[in-house]
C-alpha cells in the first residue's frame, strides 16, 4: 500500500483554502426576520419595532375614528433626528403611513409638506392645474391629521457594560392644533464595551 | 488534601453561577379580578419541545377594538428561574384564509424574567384581518 506523505493530505487542505478563500459568505436574510443582525447603532429592525408598536397604539386607540369623513387626511410633520447618526427618518414614517393606509383608515397627502415643499411635485403642480382649469377654483382639502416627532439617543456605559437606548417619539395632532394621540417606543441594547472607543 | 481543595472550589463555583443567574419575578395583583377575559381555545404546533418547556403559553385573550380591529393577547410564562430570550412573530389572515402582508409584521425579540408572566399584545392590520397565527422562535441572535 502506498505511504501517505504530508503532501498528500497538504495538497487537497491548501485547495480548500484557497478555493474557500474566494467564495463570499453573503447571503439573503430576511429583514423581518430573527437572523439579522445586532448592532448598537440604530438598525432597520429597530425601525420595525418602533412602526409595528406605534401603529398599534394608534389603531388601538380609536383616534383616526373621529372624523367626520373617512378616511382621515394625514400629513407628515417634521420628524427631528436627535441621535448622533445620519438617518432617514422615512425609514419610520414610510413604514406607519403604509401600515395606516392598509389599515383603511388613513390616506396620506403627497402634495403638503414642511414649508411648502411637496413630496410629490408633480402631484401638486397637477392639482394647481386642474384648479386653474377648472370654472370654480376649490380649495384644496386641508388634512385632519399632522405626524410629528422625534428620536432621541441616550448612551450609557458602567462597568465595561455599555447602553444605548432609542427612543422614538410620535404626535398626532388635530386640526385644532391638539394632539390627540401620542406615544414613545425606547429600545435598549446593551454589550460589552471594546477596548479601543465606546 | 489537594482534591478536596478542588471540589470545594467546584462546588462554590458552581452555587455561585446557580445564583447569579436564577432571578425570578414575585407578583401581586387583586384575589378576584373585576375584568373578564374571552378566553379562546387554541391550537398548537410545537416543534420546539426545549423553548415550550422553558416559555410556555398559558392563554390567548381576544377582543374587538372600537375601530373594528381584532386584537389579541397572549400571556406566556417562564417556567425556569433564569432570564429566557425569544421572539415572536405574527401573522393575520382575512375571511378567506389568504395571509395579510403589513409592513409591521416583524420577528420581535423579548426577554421573560424567572418565572414571569408576560404579556405580548397584537392588533390586526386591517379590520378583514380574522384569524392570526403566533410563531415563537428562541433568540438565534
Amino acid at each position: 500500500m502506498m505511504k501517505k506523505t504530508p503532501r498528500f493530505y497538504l495538497i487537497p487542505l491548501l485547495s480548500s483554502i484557497v478555493i474557500g478563500g474566494c467564495a463570499t459568505h453573503t447571503r439573503y436574510v430576511e429583514p423581518t426576520g430573527p437572523r439579522t443582525l445586532v448592532t448598537s447603532e440604530i438598525n432597520i429592525q429597530d425601525f420595525s419595532y418602533a412602526a409595528e408598536d406605534m401603529v398599534k397604539s394608534l389603531l388601538v386607540s380609536g383616534s383616526l375614528d373621529k372624523t367626520p369623513v373617512q378616511p382621515a387626511v394625514l400629513a407628515i410633520s417634521r420628524i427631528v433626528n436627535n441621535t448622533t447618526q445620519q438617518i432617514d427618518t422615512d425609514m419610520l414614517t414610510k413604514k406607519i403611513r403604509v401600515a395606516l393606509n392598509q389599515s383603511g383608515k388613513v390616506l396620506t397627502t403627497t402634495t403638503m409638506g414642511i414649508g411648502g415643499i411637496a413630496e410629490d411635485p408633480l402631484a401638486k403642480d397637477i392639482q394647481q392645474e386642474k384648479e386653474f382649469y377648472a370654472d370654480k377654483k376649490e380649495p384644496q382639502p386641508l388634512p385632519d391629521y399632522t405626524l410629528s416627532g422625534k428620536i432621541i439617543e441616550k448612551r450609557d456605559s458602567q462597568n465595561k457594560i455599555r447602553q444605548v437606548a432609542y427612543i422614538f417619539q410620535l404626535s398626532l395632532t388635530d386640526g385644532r392644533g391638539l394632539a390627540v394621540w401620542e406615544d414613545e417606543k425606547q429600545i435598549a441594547k446593551q454589550g460589552k464595551q471594546s477596548l479601543i472607543g465606546w | 488534601m489537594q482534591k478536596t481543595i478542588w471540589l470545594l472550589t467546584g462546588f462554590l463555583m458552581s452555587t455561585a453561577m446557580v445564583f447569579s443567574s436564577c432571578t425570578t419575578v414575585n407578583t401581586v395583583g387583586r384575589e378576584t379580578p373585576v375584568g373578564t377575559r374571552q378566553m379562546i381555545a387554541d391550537k398548537r404546533v410545537i416543534t420546539d419541545a426545549t423553548l415550550n418547556r422553558k416559555v410556555s403559553i398559558v392563554g390567548l385573550n381576544e377582543n374587538t377594538t372600537s375601530g373594528g380591529f381584532l386584537q389579541v393577547q397572549i400571556e406566556l410564562l417562564n417556567q425556569r428561574n433564569s432570564l429566557q430570550e425569544f421572539s415572536y412573530n405574527f401573522e393575520w389572515f382575512d375571511m378567506n384564509g389568504m395571509l395579510i402582508n403589513t409592513p409591521a409584521s416583524v420577528w420581535i425579540p423579548r426577554h421573560i424574567e424567572g418565572r414571569e408572566a408576560l404579556t405580548i399584545t397584537a392588533v390586526a392590520p386591517t379590520t378583514t384581518a380574522k384569524d392570526f397565527r403566533v410563531k415563537f422562535i428562541e433568540n438565534v441572535r
